[in-house]
């Protein structure tokens, strides 16, 4: 070997680093080893500590119960409550809800009955989820102008809203903003109104009749 | 009485001639004094100003001010809460915004009496806050009231001492009556740093006409010589914006619940949400009925009768804890 490295001078330097690097990581390691169980380890730092040796020092009395422990937020439970009192059945909650595949969806025609006046139909373009504070907007026609109408869903006023057309394709947009230009308007639903009341009629009629037959 | 004798003169008294040891005369000693005393002066000034010397009553001091804010001082003490939001509620027909507030965990601290401290109030606690974040003469505060470490300490006027109320007592959102008006009083949100146009809603400037970089800067801050050159004090100038005290007055109680512990009043307050605010009896409308007040109050000590017996408790246990730390102390 000896002759070789004599041969060689640039490959016995080689070695000769290689093996130095070497026993530089060994020592290393043996230093980690070495230092890591010197390191004192507590559980609490010095300001900990300190902290701990003042609070025992004096008495600190029980705490009285709280609303937080129990209710951290009180906002979804009131918000419910209220929802509970205002909609006892739930139909107003199924008519708009997610989870249910016949609900009102937006670009659906409605149409919103109120204790003041006459109902009022029109697209639903926007629906705003806000808890009690739900609405819809409705847009439709009064004396050939176009008309807007925010309706909150959960509003004693509100007796009834019925869906008067559905819309056969999905909207691919929330909110149908489009619908106010003059080329996406939808323009006057009451012939719409006309054949759903027509419908309905003759529905309400026949089943009249089928029940009647059936008391027979 | 016979009229006095304006100046004393000396005169030789019977007494004085008898005894010849005091044949000395007679020197006024009263009204001349030299250099300086610290005993007390023998004169009562303060006679003058009897009820019964004649003079009008005083209308500054403390008890002048207290009588003049007699009927804006609520009758009951008010509450801490903290902001949880706004959500709305319909009455009737009609629909109410209205912002909830939690009361968690508040508890009557202290009382304030006119004798000792000059006016009448309540100290308030809201919350609970760690020991370790505590510092040591407030442990010992509230070790010798026998009530947990608070988050947030307030104080509330009344107007009398039937307004106060037992150390520890827990007040619980029905201490508001359904449709009683109550005044909050919270910091509004911090807007930091802010310029004229917003903090004080200047017009600033054109947007041409040769104007350059100057859009919404505030301009001129004053006259020119003449006027002193100056800038007068409380000019309006940009600065820090918000984070101050507002009070919204009359807002009604629509809604408590106990469980929950919140009060719902109508509108909005100051603040962003988790902000804590102070509610009180409205000052300018009507406090709650007399039976409803008394009903407050009685189930107040129901719900917590042998308050007087845990705070006597807990300043024995304050004494004792007292006597250990300063033996510690001295043995260091």
């Amino acid at each position: 070997m000896n002759a070789a490295v004599a041969r060689q001078p640039v490959g016995c330097l080689k070695a000769a680093l290689r093996r130095t690097r070497f026993q530089r990581s060994w020592q290393r390691c043996m230093a980690t080893e070495a230092a890591s169980p010197s390191i004192p380890r507590t559980a609490f730092s010095q300001r900990q500590h300190m902290e701990q040796q003042k609070v025992a020092k004096f008495q600190i009395w029980p705490q009285v119960p709280s609303p937080r422990a129990t209710h951290p937020d009180p906002m979804p439970a009131l918000k419910q409550q209220e929802i509970a009192r205002l909609d006892p059945t739930g139909a107003r909650t199924r008519l708009f809800s997610r989870e249910h595949a016949d609900s009102a969806k937006v670009g659906d025609v409605l149409m919103v009955t109120t204790k003041a006046g006459e109902p009022f139909s029109g697209a639903f373009i926007q629906l705003r989820r806000r808890g009690v504070d739900t609405a819809i907007l409705l847009r439709g026609q009064m004396m050939k102008v176009g008309v807007e109408m925010w309706f909150k869903i959960y509003s004693p006023t509100v007796t009834g809203i019925d869906i008067i057309w559905r819309k056969p394709k999905r909207a691919r947009r929330a909110r149908l903003t489009f619908m106010r230009k003059p080329k996406h308007d939808m323009g006057s639903v009451d012939n719409l109104v006309s054949a759903w009341k027509k419908e309905r009629y003759a529905l309400r009629s026949k089943a009249k009749q089928g029940g009647g037959r059936q008391v027979r | 009485m016979p009229p006095r004798i304006p100046i004393r003169v000396a005169l030789p008294r019977l007494a004085a001639i008898n005894r010849p040891a005091l044949l000395l005369p007679h020197i006024p000693q009263r009204g001349i004094k030299y250099g300086w005393s610290t005993a007390p002066p023998r004169s009562k000034h303060k006679r003058f100003n009897q009820p019964t010397s004649g003079l009008p009553a005083l209308t500054t001091g403390p008890a002048a001010a207290l009588k003049r804010r007699e009927n804006t001082t609520p009758l009951r003490t008010g509450v801490l809460a903290v902001k949880k939001g706004m959500t709305s509620i319909f009455q009737g027909k009609t629909r109410v915004v209205c912002t909830v507030l939690q009361m968690d965990q508040v508890q009557v601290i202290a009382n304030k009496t006119r004798e000792k401290h000059g006016y009448w109030a309540v100290q308030i606690g809201l919350g609970a806050r760690q020991g370790r974040n505590v510092t040591s003469p407030m442990l010992g505060y509230y070790e010798a009231k026998g009530i947990a470490p608070k988050a947030e300490l307030a104080e509330f006027k009344v107007r009398n001492e039937e307004g106060l109320l037992p150390v520890g007592a827990q007040l619980l959102p029905d201490w508001f009556q359904l449709g009683q008006h109550v005044d909050v009083k919270a910091r509004s949100r911090g807007m930091g740093f802010a310029g004229g146009m917003k903090r004080h809603g200047f017009a600033g400037q054109e947007a041409s006409h040769g104007n350059s970089k100057n859009h919404r800067t505030i301009g001129s801050t004053g006259p020119s010589q003449g006027s002193g050159s100056r800038v007068l004090p409380g000019k309006k100038m940009p600065g820090r914006m918000g984070n101050e005290f507002v009070t919204v007055q009359n807002l009604k109680v629509l809604k408590v619940d106990n469980e929950l512990g919140v009060v719902l009043v109508s509108g909005p307050i100051p603040g962003p949400k988790g902000r804590i605010v102070r509610l009180q009896d409205a000052k300018k409308r009507k406090a709650p009925a007399l039976p409803y007040r008394e009903k407050a109050r009685e189930e107040l000590d129901q719900r917590q009768p042998d308050l007087e017996t845990k705070l006597e408790e807990a300043r024995l246990r304050h004494l004792e804890m007292q006597a250990q730390r300063r033996s510690h102390m001295a043995e260091l």
